[in-house]
Formats: C-alpha cells, sequence, structure tokens
C-alpha cells in the first residue's frame, strides 16, 4: 500500500479525490468541503502552470495570477452576455489556453534573457501592470466591477440523475467534477512534456543552462517555450475561476497575493512535482479556506469568539496563524511535502551561485 | 502657480518620497545582496518599527517637546526603532532563516513570507494596544495618526513652492546614514566579510570568517536600517497602518532591483528614481496609471541594462 | 441543487448529530469581511446584529434564534475572497435552518452571492451595499439587475440608500457651499468610483465646473504629488469618493499640509471614527463634509435614541453609523420572522417583500419593488472639534413621492467605466 502511495501519489490523490463526495454523504454537514474543494482544484492547475515555469524550468515567476487575470477576463469578455462574442463555455475555454500562452510569449520573448531575481521583478511588475491595466481601461474590462454573468459549462451534471445540461451556481458538486475532470487532464499533459525531449530540456537549462546550450539546446527557446505553457495553464485556471464563480470579480483577485500563494504551493509541495503541486494546494487552500474557516466558525459555537478587544476575535490571529504554518512548513520539510524524485530534484546540487556587495 | 513651480514642487516631493524608498531599500538590498533572499518581510518589519515609534511618542509625550526638543525627540526615536527592528531581524533571521541556509533557495522565499504575515498580524495586535495615541485601540486595523513633530512650516518663507522642515529632515537623515553605510561595507573589517561572504560563503568560511556572524550582522544593520526609516516614514506621511508594509516592502524590492542587485549605491539610485517616476507621472499623467508607469520603466531599463542601473555584468559560469 | 440532496443531508446531520438540529431552532448567518482592514467597521456592524437578536431574547415565537458571523475575507487575500464567499453562500445555502442571509460589506461581494442564494430562495439583507446595479434597472449594466435573478423573483432587499442618491445630494451640498470647480478622486473600487461617477454627472447639472475625476493608488504612502496638481489647478472643492479603509485620512492629511484648504467632501465610506484617528482631527476641523444615507445616532429618535443608549451602555462608545446599520438589517429580518406565516426560507422572504413601514433605528421606511429601502433621508455631517457633528438633513422627503424625485441621472454617464 505505502510503495503504491510512493510510487504513484499524484494517481493515489486523485482517486481519493474522485471519491470525496461519497465519502462527504455520511458526513455531517459542518464536514462538508466539496465546494470550497473545487477552489483548491482550480489553483491547483494554475500551481501547475507555476511549475513548469519555476519548477522544471528554474525561472522564478512572481507574476502567474496575471495570466490567471488575462485568462479570466478573456473569458469574459467571449462569453458575457454584454459582450458581442457570446461564444459558449468550452470554445472559450479553448481560446483563453491560446491567449495566456500568446500573453505569456509576448512578456517572455524580450525578457526571457534576464537572469534570476531580474527576471522575477519584471513578472511582478507585469502582474502589477496588468492590475492596474484592467482596473483603468473600464470601457473595456468593467473595471472594478467584474464581468458577470458568465456561463457555466453544459455538461453531464449530477442532481437528480446524470443529466447533459447547464450547470448552475448552486450544483458544487458538479463544479467539484468538472474541475477535477480538467485538472486530471492537465496533470496528465504536464507529465506528458515533464517526461517529453521538451520537459527534458526544461529540466537540463534549470540545472545547467551553460552545458545545456553546448549540448544544442536552444535555451532561450525552451525557456519561451514553459513561459507560454505556464501563462496558458494559468490563464486556464482564471478561466475555470470567473465561470464557477459567474464573475470575473474585481482585478485584485489576481493581484500579486495569487501569485505569492501559488509559489507557496509549489514550494510547499515540492518544487517540481507535479504530485507535490497537488498535495501543496491541498495544504495551502485548504488551510486558507477551509481550515481556517471552520475553526473560526467552531470557535464561535464553543463561545470563544468575541468582538470585545482585538485579540479576543479569532479572525484577528489569521494571518499569524498562516504565518507561522509556512515557516514551519518550511522548517522542517524543506524539500517539500512530496519532492520530485532525486534524479530530477533541484535543490540536491544547488549550485554555489556568487552573490555580490559592493 | 506658474508651471516651473510646479515642476519644482513635484521634483522636490519625488526626491523626499524617493530618499525614504532608497532608505528602505539599501537595507533591503544589503540582506539581499548576502543571502540573495528577497525579504518579503523586510516592509513588515519597517512597519513594526513605526509602530514602535508612535509608542514611544505616546509613553514619552514627545508630541510637546518643540525647537532642539523635536530634533532630540526625533533622533531618540530612530535610535530606539533602528534597534528594535535591527534586533527583531537578527531574531526573525535566527529563528526562521538560518536553520534553511542549505536548504533550496526557494523555501527560504517561502520562509520570509511567512515571517511577513507574523510580523504583519503582531503589527495588528499592536495597534489594539489600548493606549491613547491609538486612540484606545477601537479599531486595532485602521490606520493611525501620527503626530507631527516638525510642523509643516516652509523653510522657503511665503514662496509657493514648498520644501517643509519635514522635508529637510528626511534630507538631513537619510544622506548621512547613506553615507555611513557605503563607509561601514567598503572601508571595515566587518564590510570586507560581509562582501566575501556574499561572494562566496564557503570560501570565506575556509578564510576564518564565521559566516553566522556575519549574516547575522547584516540582518541587524539592514533591520536598524528599516527601523530608521520607519521613523522618517512616518514623521513624513503622518500616519501608519499595520498594511504599510506591503507597498514599503515592494517599492524597496523595485529600488534594489532597479540599481542592480547588492549594489547600496544602485539601490539609493533606484529608489530616488522610483520617487520621481511617481510624482511626475501623478503631476503630468494621471496617478491611476502610476503604479505601472514605474514598473513599465523598470521592465524597460532590465531589458537595456539586463543587471540594473549599477549592477556588475554577471559573468557566466565555465 | 435538486431539493432532495439538503434534505439527505439534513437526515445524515441528523442522524449524527441529534442535538445539533432540532425543529426549533432557526439561524441568521452574516457574511461579512472580518480578517484585515475592514475589520473595525464589520465589528461594529456584527455587535448591532448580536443586539438585535439579544433585543428579542434571542427567540422569535418560540424558535431559538442561533447567528454564525461568517468571515468573507482571507488572510491570504486580506480582504474579502470571492472564493469564500461563494462558498458561504453555498453553506447557507445548504444548511435548511438559514433563513436569512445579512451581508455581504462589498457591492463586489454581493454579486457573487447573490445568484446562489436567490436559487435556494434564501433571503439576503445587505446592511452596506450602495452599488445601485444590484437592484435597479437601467443604472448599472445592461443586464444588471436580473444577472443576479436567475429565478426571476427577488431575494435581496438593502437598507441604505443606493450610490446615485447620496452622490447627488453631494453635489447639491457642494453647490450650497459655493464650490465652482471641484476636483473629484476615486479609490478605483466599485463603490468610490460609482458615487464620484454619479457627483461628477450631478454637479455637471449644477454648473460646477469638474477639474478632474483621477482614481487614486489606495496603497500610496502619500498623496503630496497629487495635492500639488490640485493646487495648481486651482480648485475650491476636492471630493473623494473612496473609503477609510481606502485612505481617505491621507489624502485628508495631505491637502491640508500641501496647503490646500478648501472643502473636502466624502461619501459615507469615511463616516466612522477611524477617519478622524486616520486624518488627525486638525485636519479635519470645520473643512470636512460627510454625506451619509440616514441620520447619525445622536440625531436619532424613537428606536434610534433607544438603540444608541443600550449601544453606549454595553460598548462604552456612540454607534458607529456601521453598527446601527447592522442592527437594522437584523430587526428588520426578525421582524419578518414574527410576521412570517410559516417559519421559513419562503415564509421569511414573502415577509421581507412586504416590509412597509417599518420602524427601525434609522427611521420609518419600506422595501420598494427591487427591494431597496425606501428611506431617503441623507444627512450632511461635518468634523468639529474631533467629533462628527450634525449640519443638516440632506434631500430629505417623504418616502411616499420617492419614485418620482429620484434624481435623474443619465444612466450612461452616471455608470460610465463604473
Amino acid at each position: 500500500m505505502v510503495a503504491v502511495v510512493r510510487r504513484n501519489p499524484t494517481a493515489v490523490m486523485l482517486l481519493l479525490a474522485l471519491a470525496w463526495p461519497a465519502v462527504e454523504l455520511v458526513l455531517p454537514l459542518r464536514f462538508h468541503i466539496a465546494g470550497s474543494l473545487r477552489t483548491v482544484f482550480i489553483f491547483a492547475i494554475l500551481a501547475l502552470g507555476l511549475n513548469v515555469v519555476s519548477g522544471f524550468t528554474g525561472l522564478l515567476n512572481l507574476g502567474i495570477a496575471a495570466f490567471m487575470a488575462i485568462g479570466a477576463y478573456a473569458f469574459g469578455i467571449l462569453t458575457c452576455d454584454t459582450y458581442p462574442f457570446q461564444i459558449g463555455f468550452w470554445p472559450a475555454l479553448l481560446l483563453t489556453l491560446i491567449i495566456g500562452a500568446m500573453a505569456g510569449f509576448l512578456l517572455g520573448a524580450p525578457t526571457i534573457r534576464l537572469r534570476g531575481d531580474y527576471l522575477a521583478i519584471v513578472t511582478l511588475g507585469f502582474g502589477e501592470i496588468v492590475q492596474d491595466v484592467l482596473k483603468n481601461l473600464q470601457a473595456i474590462t468593467k473595471g472594478m466591477q467584474g464581468i458577470n454573468p458568465l456561463p457555466s459549462p453544459t455538461c453531464c451534471a449530477s442532481g437528480g440523475g446524470w443529466t447533459w445540461r447547464e450547470l448552475q451556481g448552486g450544483d458544487h458538486l458538479s463544479w467539484y467534477w468538472l474541475t477535477l475532470a480538467i485538472l486530471s487532464v492537465c496533470v496528465l499533459a504536464v507529465r506528458r512534456l515533464e517526461r517529453s525531449h521538451i520537459g527534458r530540456a526544461w529540466i537540463s537549462v534549470r540545472e545547467d543552462e551553460l552545458a545545456s546550450r553546448a549540448m544544442g539546446i536552444r535555451v532561450d527557446r525552451v525557456k519561451l517555450l514553459a513561459f507560454a505553457t505556464g501563462a496558458s495553464l494559468a490563464a486556464l485556471s482564471g478561466a475555470l475561476f470567473a465561470s464557477s464563480l459567474s464573475s470575473t470579480g474585481e482585478p485584485s483577485n489576481y493581484d500579486f497575493q495569487v501569485s505569492i500563494l501559488a509559489l507557496c504551493i509549489i514550494i510547499v509541495g515540492g518544487i517540481g512535482s507535479v504530485a507535490g503541486v497537488l498535495i501543496g494546494s491541498l495544504v495551502m487552500i485548504g488551510f486558507n479556506s477551509i481550515v481556517l474557516v471552520k475553526v473560526a466558525e467552531w470557535m464561535q459555537e464553543v463561545g470563544w469568539s468575541s468582538t470585545s478587544n482585538v485579540l479576543a476575535s479569532p479572525n484577528n490571529w489569521k494571518y499569524l496563524i498562516f504565518g507561522v504554518a509556512l515557516v514551519l512548513m518550511v522548517r522542517f520539510r524543506p524539500q517539500g511535502l512530496l519532492p520530485p524524485t532525486i534524479e530530477d530534484d533541484p535543490a540536491h546540487d544547488a549550485p554555489d551561485e556568487p552573490g555580490a556587495l559592493r | 502657480m506658474t508651471d516651473a513651480e510646479v515642476f519644482l514642487q513635484q521634483l522636490i516631493t519625488g526626491l523626499s518620497n524617493g530618499m525614504i524608498i532608497a532608505l528602505i531599500a539599501i537595507g533591503y538590498t544589503m540582506v539581499y545582496g548576502i543571502v540573495e533572499l528577497i525579504n518579503f518581510a523586510h516592509g513588515d518589519l519597517f512597519m513594526l518599527g513605526s509602530f514602535l515609534a508612535l509608542t514611544i511618542v505616546g509613553a514619552l509625550g514627545l508630541e510637546s517637546w518643540s525647537g532642539m526638543g523635536s530634533v532630540a525627540a526625533v533622533l531618540i526615536l530612530i535610535a530606539s526603532s533602528a534597534c528594535f527592528c535591527g534586533t527583531l531581524n537578527w531574531t526573525v533571521d535566527r529563528l526562521a532563516y538560518r536553520p534553511l541556509r542549505r536548504a533550496p533557495k526557494l523555501s527560504l522565499l517561502v520562509a520570509a513570507i511567512g515571517a511577513s504575515f507574523v510580523l504583519m498580524n503582531l503589527g495588528l495586535f499592536w495597534g489594539g494596544l489600548p493606549l491613547d495615541v491609538f486612540s484606545g485601540g477601537i479599531a486595532a486595523a485602521a490606520p493611525k495618526d501620527f503626530p507631527d513633530l516638525f510642523p509643516d512650516l516652509n523653510v522657503l518663507g511665503n514662496s509657493a513652492v514648498q520644501i517643509t522642515r519635514t522635508d529637510v529632515g528626511v534630507f538631513a537623515v537619510t544622506i548621512p546614514l547613506m553615507i555611513g553605510l557605503t563607509l561601514l561595507v567598503k572601508m571595515t573589517k566587518l564590510g570586507k566579510a560581509m562582501r566575501a561572504v556574499a561572494q562566496n560563503p564557503t570560501a570565506a568560511a575556509l578564510m576564518g570568517i564565521s559566516v553566522d556572524r556575519v549574516i547575522g550582522a547584516t540582518f541587524f544593520i539592514g533591520g536598524a536600517l528599516a527601523g530608521a526609516a520607519s521613523v522618517m516614514y512616518a514623521l513624513y506621511n503622518n500616519s501608519i497602518g499595520f498594511q504599510m508594509g506591503y507597498r514599503a516592502g515592494m517599492d524597496a524590492f523595485t529600488a534594489a532591483v532597479l540599481g542592480g542587485i547588492g549594489s547600496l549605491p544602485g539601490a539609493m539610485l533606484g529608489g530616488i528614481g522610483i520617487g520621481l517616476i511617481r510624482a511626475m507621472s501623478d503631476q503630468y499623467v494621471e496617478s491611476k496609471w502610476t503604479n505601472a508607469i514605474v514598473f513599465g520603466v523598470l521592465i524597460l531599463v532590465l531589458i537595456f541594462r539586463p543587471s540594473g542601473i549599477l549592477g556588475a555584468k554577471q559573468r557566466e559560469k565555465v | 441543487m435538486s431539493p432532495t440532496i439538503p434534505s439527505v443531508l439534513s437526515a445524515a446531520c441528523l442522524l449524527l448529530f441529534p442535538c445539533s438540529g432540532t425543529a426549533q431552532e432557526l439561524k441568521i448567518v452574516s457574511s461579512l469581511p472580518r480578517t484585515g482592514n475592514a475589520n473595525g467597521q464589520t465589528t461594529s456592524m456584527v455587535n448591532g446584529i448580536r443586539m438585535a437578536i439579544e433585543e428579542v431574547g434571542g427567540h422569535v415565537d418560540g424558535y431559538t434564534i442561533l447567528y454564525e458571523d461568517m468571515d468573507d475575507a482571507s488572510p491570504q487575500r486580506g480582504n474579502w475572497d470571492p472564493m469564500i464567499e461563494a462558498s458561504n453562500a453555498e453553506k447557507a445555502a445548504a444548511n435548511p435552518l438559514v433563513v436569512a442571509y445579512i451581508g455581504t460589506f462589498n457591492s463586489g461581494a454581493a454579486k457573487i452571492s447573490m445568484p446562489i442564494l436567490n436559487k435556494a430562495g434564501l433571503a439576503m439583507v445587505s446592511p452596506a451595499n450602495t452599488y445601485p446595479g444590484l437592484t435597479k434597472p437601467g443604472l448599472g449594466e445592461k443586464n444588471e439587475p436580473k444577472a443576479y435573478r436567475p429565478t426571476g423573483t427577488i431575494n435581496y432587499f438593502r437598507i441604505v440608500p443606493t450610490d446615485d442618491l447620496q452622490g447627488a445630494v453631494a453635489a447639491d451640498w457642494a453647490k450650497e457651499l459655493g464650490a465652482k470647480k471641484v476636483f473629484v478622486l476615486n479609490d478605483r473600487e466599485l463603490y468610490g468610483v460609482g458615487i464620484a461617477n454619479v457627483f461628477v454627472a450631478s454637479c455637471a447639472k449644477l454648473g460646477i465646473k469638474v477639474l478632474g475625476n483621477e482614481g487614486v493608488d489606495t496603497k500610496a504612502p502619500n498623496y503630496r504629488s497629487l495635492v500639488t496638481k490640485i493646487k495648481a489647478l486651482g480648485a475650491d472643492l476636492v471630493y473623494y469618493g473612496g473609503t477609510t479603509q481606502n485612505n481617505a485620512g491621507q489624502i485628508a492629511k495631505d491637502l491640508r499640509g500641501g496647503g490646500v484648504r478648501v472643502p473636502f467632501m466624502v461619501p459615507d465610506g469615511c463616516f466612522e471614527e477611524a477617519f478622524i484617528e486616520a486624518a488627525g482631527a486638525e485636519n479635519l476641523n470645520d473643512t470636512t463634509y460627510i454625506t451619509f444615507g440616514g441620520l447619525p445616532a445622536d440625531q436619532l429618535t424613537g428606536k434610534g435614541a433607544q438603540f444608541a443608549k443600550s449601544y453606549m451602555e454595553k460598548f462604552g462608545t456612540e454607534p458607529e453609523a456601521y453598527a446601527v446599520y447592522g442592527y437594522e438589517a437584523a430587526s428588520v429580518v426578525l421582524d419578518a420572522l414574527k410576521r412570517a406565516k410559516s417559519k421559513d426560507r419562503s415564509g421569511v422572504l414573502a415577509a421581507l417583500k412586504e416590509t412597509r413601514d417599518f420602524h427601525g433605528a434609522i427611521g420609518s421606511w419600506s422595501f420598494d419593488e427591487n427591494g431597496d429601502t425606501t428611506n431617503r433621508t441623507m444627512s450632511g455631517q461635518t468634523v468639529r472639534d474631533g467629533e462628527f457633528v450634525f449640519v443638516k438633513a440632506l434631500g430629505a422627503e417623504s418616502p411616499k413621492d420617492s419614485t418620482n424625485s429620484e434624481p435623474k441621472i443619465d444612466p450612461l454617464n452616471s455608470t460610465k467605466g463604473s
């Protein structure tokens, strides 16, 4: 049993996710988390994208949320009934994949040669610019209003038997299946990529750029491809995010904090590992939007919550708990919860890059 | 105001704001240069420094000190916030970062993000203290008014262009600190050790340098600068809040990279540059585009100078 | 969701936790951002809600009223989190005991939860949303508000007047104050942009020149360069469409510090002690004007005065505007529950729709056909000696003829880009 989990944690996790709704049926209402788990799946797709860029290829990207925003808004503009396109869920979803890749390509092309943290800040800056553009170009993006309502997919949905119909906002179980299915497809695709010659080129570039170049790998092109793939997956997650809320929401839903969250997911999970992305999403998003919520709820029930002073309200402790948990997690599992297997572990042989202080 | 006066005024505002950013950025870039850590907690450390300053203002009644007294008051605040932030930064390093020295670089980043959340939460609690300066803590999360220790008198008399005494104060504090720090890194033994550790920790350790101690000292100095900067920030803006560290840290990071990672003069230049761009964009473009313009300039600079304004070209390793 | 699933779930729930869900309990939930920078306002709202429930002794017609204070913010976002708002709404919808949902604080959050609750037939009462498009056709996007009502029925109510009303009375007041050239700032958020755009449109009608309507960076450390710009343009009144959390205090401070001493006007998002605390009283005294959709606590009579008094006794401070809103929202829900023929969701919803001449803490009002309050009483405040001081009632009309006297604002102008 343990051996199976060891050998293929990704498949085991996806299977567990498949079984969860059945488990929920016998659990009391307070333990129902399928509605929040779809958030976990959507962020897992985002983190998968970041993992291609930062995990496989070793390019620190602090602006992955910008591509999520581009995906969400592209999806919104393509489907919302206040715009002329209204092409429907599935065509729009496919188009966002392409639009995301193009956006990644456009940012990457001039900047991909930058090294390390210089590239990181370019991506961070790009994220901020996208935020401002979405907020300011109100004629196109509706600014802070967000684009709504957005259509849900027509697909096979549960609820009084399985039927082919459009999902409803409250259909959280069907949303659960849908996001899980799309996530599984993404996981498969990323794993295929990882094991293809492209994936090997990514890892080779991460490990030693100069040697890769000497081996005939076209480093810039390989990096750019990773960038575009990551952006494309992030855009897909943005489209799903917006569709599941039936609104793109505010541009600040895709701000720097989201990029940081995605980064925490892949690092806590184990950078460079697909299984790590899944466990990382569960831990981070689960902590943020399930555990903390449930704990606050429980504290209210037992009467440990009051508004009399700043220390008495459990909500005021959330940052602290979140922060301490992050510090402890990397303290005791610096390589992540499910690190990649040794031969493609980015950490096992970190080169001693010279710093500088002048 | 004539157009020329407006331009001059924006220049002064931009410089003052830029000086404060630079002051945060040089503390940032020092740590950055040595441990290569994008220290997300730096901004929140800075925030706590300003909360300490406000607490001291309340405890000692510094508002009522006038004339030379107010200069003394500012010096007291700077000294105490610097010590406090330095110690705190050293402690954070000891507890959160040091155990990760040999871990992958990115896990250090997550530790810094975690530390940043913790410090921010401490700021929230601090703002809820039942003290008069925090308005009795009725709303812990609300921004706090920081008393004007230097009333905003115009040193230019009745001219339309304003250089306030606080502007002068910002210059008077920032410039010596910058010079002092540069000297420290260039001239002293500690500075030499720091540069050695930055270049190659293993080699430095072989040469008898206690790497952990040097890094600890760097964190202390970097933190102390954040503390000093927080006092100048609070005096200049007259308000503080527990979430102000986010923007401060972001600005410092941007300034540090714009100038060239690890370069102290670069960080100063970067900070001042950002201040000036912000002021000019507010005046001549529109404030809602200011942030985008700052980052747009940053990206352009990096495309043409991939290692920042004063950064050294990185050699390909062979 | 199909009706069978919740009943299966509740059966399972009863089976496992027999004590937690007896038939004699009903639940009211609120969903407000409790983590992060809106914590101050929402704390006073929750205080208000709790007081309203305590006032009826926690029971209505033999039903015990449970209350849950849900947080729609997360530490990671530091503000309302759309995913959490959605899951709060889904959670409330799935729990058959819940008969009313008090929220949201942010209009953007309401856009997410409204359709979910609408499908669940659960009444939603917002103590704070002011974005007109949530209820009023023709003022927002062309698909609003029907986008939020997938079932076609109305389940959303609000007890605060909308931005289109407040922005217009603010412009009237600005004219009375003698403004001829105004500079308008906004925080680039739903509320701030909306109200600033209405203010601009109303100014144009009143012949007041608008020198600019600029979105500001709400995280900026200061606004000195913006102030220089305003000073150079020679505005004689500055309006900020925004809230305390979005740095209104810093703007006031920098205006005065930069030598701009003209009147500074803000909407009800700044009507809280925290605004004075953040700006510093000396920067606000006698030159700051605050509009508010209701009367302040010290002007309230009858039930309102009583509420103010008991709030004072319980919490040691005067209730802020937000506390009154919270109290009012919970009171109207409890009132509806009392009148409801069946003590369940549909009963409460039907009773809420029929709320007429409700005598609450902010006056006597009804819900109109859109679910909006008929209360048109607005008030103007200034700051004197570091305290809010009531100046006058603004645009007060009797609720009856309110439908004809709504300011007619060209929807194209008022919402362009908001």
